[in-house]
C-alpha cells in the first residue's frame, strides 16, 4: 500500500461533491505528460499474461496517473487526507469480440464477511478508480454505469434480462481519463465490436479515518442549495420506492462526509410557491 | 419461412403499461443471437409498454405486483418487468 500526498489545489467543489453523492461517479481528466498514455498502452500490449495485483510493479508509469494533482485532489475530497491505495487492482483487457458483462456490483469476496462484501450506502470509504490509456469509442467496450445505484443492492441474476437502461452512462472517454466510482455502484463492461483492444486499469482507494470536517472545497453558505439538489435530482429514472431510498441515503452520506458542517435536515416547506401550470 | 417468436422485455417505472420504460431488451429467434448492453445505442426502442403494443407487440407476461416493488432484504431490481412477443417470419 502507498499513502498519497495531499493536495488542496484540485479538491472538488460542493457541487462536484454533491454530484458524486447523487450519481456515484466522477470523471477526471488529469493533465498527464505527453506520451504517457501510449507508453502505458504499449507496455500493456507487451505483457505476456495478466499480472494481477502486480500490474503496478510491471508498469510503474501508472504511478504518474495516481499521483496527478487532479486525481489526488478528487480522491482527497472523497476519502479524506491520507487515503491509501488498496492492494487489489485489476487490468481489464477488453479484446475485439468480447461480450458485455452483466450489470453488477464489485465484490472483494472476503470469506470473513457474509456475502463477501459489506455495502456502505451512507459512506464513501472505498472507491474504484478506472484509468483508460486509450480513447474509448462507444464501440470499444466502454464501461456502462447506472447513476445513483451506489446506495442500492444489486441482484444481477434477476436483472440479467434487462439489456439497455434508459439513463445509463456510457464512459466513452478520451485517453488518460480516470473515472472514480463509489465501490458499490452498479456497472458493467460492454461489448467491444471494434478492431481495437480496450484496456481499463482498475485500482481501489480507501479512506483511513472517519471524516470530521469536509475534505473538499466547502462553502457552508451554499448548504440550502446542496440540500435541494440531494432531495430532488434524479440521475436515473426508477420506481418511486427506490428514488425515496436513494434520497434518504444521499443526505446521510453528505452529512457523514461533512462532519461538523453537516446539513440541517429538519422539516422545511418545499411546496409553497407558484401554482402548477 | 417458419413463424418464430420474438421477445421484448421492458422494465417500467410502475405496473401501469403507460408508465415510462426504464430498460429494454429484445431477444431474436436466431441461432447465435446475443442480447446484451449496447453502448452504441441512442436510447430505448419504445417510451412505454403501451407504445410497444401500438407497434404490434403482444403482452404475454405482466409484472408480479408483489415481487415487483423493487426492494426487499435481498436487494433491489430496477423497474417492473413486462414481457411481450411478436410472431414473425424468420429464415432458419
Amino acid at each position: 500500500m502507498t499513502t498519497a500526498a495531499i493536495t488542496t489545489d484540485h479538491r472538488l467543489t460542493d457541487d462536484e461533491m454533491a454530484s458524486f453523492v447523487i450519481r456515484g461517479y466522477h470523471v477526471v481528466q488529469p493533465d498527464l505528460r505527453a506520451g504517457i498514455n501510449q507508453e502505458i498502452y504499449d507496455a500493456l500490449e507487451a505483457l505476456p499474461s495478466n499480472p494481477g495485483d502486480a500490474v503496478l510493479e510491471e508498469i510503474p508509469q501508472l504511478n504518474d496517473v495516481w499521483d496527478a494533482p487532479e486525481v489526488v485532489g478528487s480522491l482527497t475530497s472523497l476519502l479524506g487526507p491520507g487515503y491509501e491505495m488498496f492492494p487489489h487492482r485489476h487490468c481489464h483487457r477488453n479484446a475485439p469480440g468480447t461480450p458485455s458483462q452483466q450489470i453488477h456490483q464489485d465484490n472483494l469476496m472476503d470469506l470473513n464477511i457474509e456475502g463477501g462484501q459489506i455495502r456502505m450506502p451512507d459512506r464513501v470509504d472505498l472507491v474504484l478508480a478506472m484509468y483508460y490509456p486509450q480513447d474509448v469509442a462507444r464501440n470499444m467496450g466502454p464501461t456502462c454505469i447506472l447513476p445513483g445505484t451506489h446506495v442500492l443492492q444489486a441482484l444481477p441474476e434477476r436483472m440479467a434480462s434487462q439489456g439497455n437502461f434508459r439513463d445509463q452512462y456510457i464512459a466513452s472517454v478520451p485517453a488518460g481519463s480516470v473515472v472514480i466510482l463509489h465501490y458499490d455502484i452498479w456497472h458493467a463492461g460492454t461489448a467491444n465490436t471494434s478492431e481495437t483492444v480496450r484496456y481499463m486499469l482498475k485500482f481501489l482507494f480507501q479512506r483511513k479515518s472517519n471524516p470530521t470536517v469536509p475534505s473538499w472545497n466547502h462553502d457552508p453558505t451554499g448548504n440550502s442549495a446542496i440540500r435541494t439538489r440531494l432531495e430532488s435530482e434524479n440521475p436515473m429514472s426508477m420506481q418511486r420506492a427506490l428514488s425515496a431510498k436513494q434520497k434518504h441515503f444521499r443526505t446521510r452520506m453528505w452529512n457523514r462526509l461533512a462532519g461538523d458542517q453537516s446539513l440541517d435536515l429538519s422539516y422545511r416547506d418545499k411546496w409553497a410557491g407558484d401554482w402548477p401550470r | 419461412m417458419p413463424k418464430l417468436q420474438r421477445l421484448l422485455y421492458i422494465n417500467s417505472e410502475s405496473t401501469h403499461p403507460q408508465s415510462a420504460a426504464l430498460s429494454a431488451a429484445a431477444y431474436e429467434p436466431v441461432a447465435g443471437s446475443v442480447t446484451q448492453i449496447d453502448p452504441t445505442s441512442d436510447g430505448l426502442p419504445y417510451e412505454s409498454v403501451h407504445a410497444a403494443i401500438i407497434d404490434g407487440w403482444r403482452l404475454i407476461q405482466a409484472p408480479d405486483v408483489w415481487a415487483g416493488i423493487g426492494s426487499d432484504e435481498a436487494g433491489e431490481v430496477i423497474g417492473f418487468q413486462f414481457i411481450l412477443e411478436k410472431i414473425e417470419d424468420f429464415t432458419a
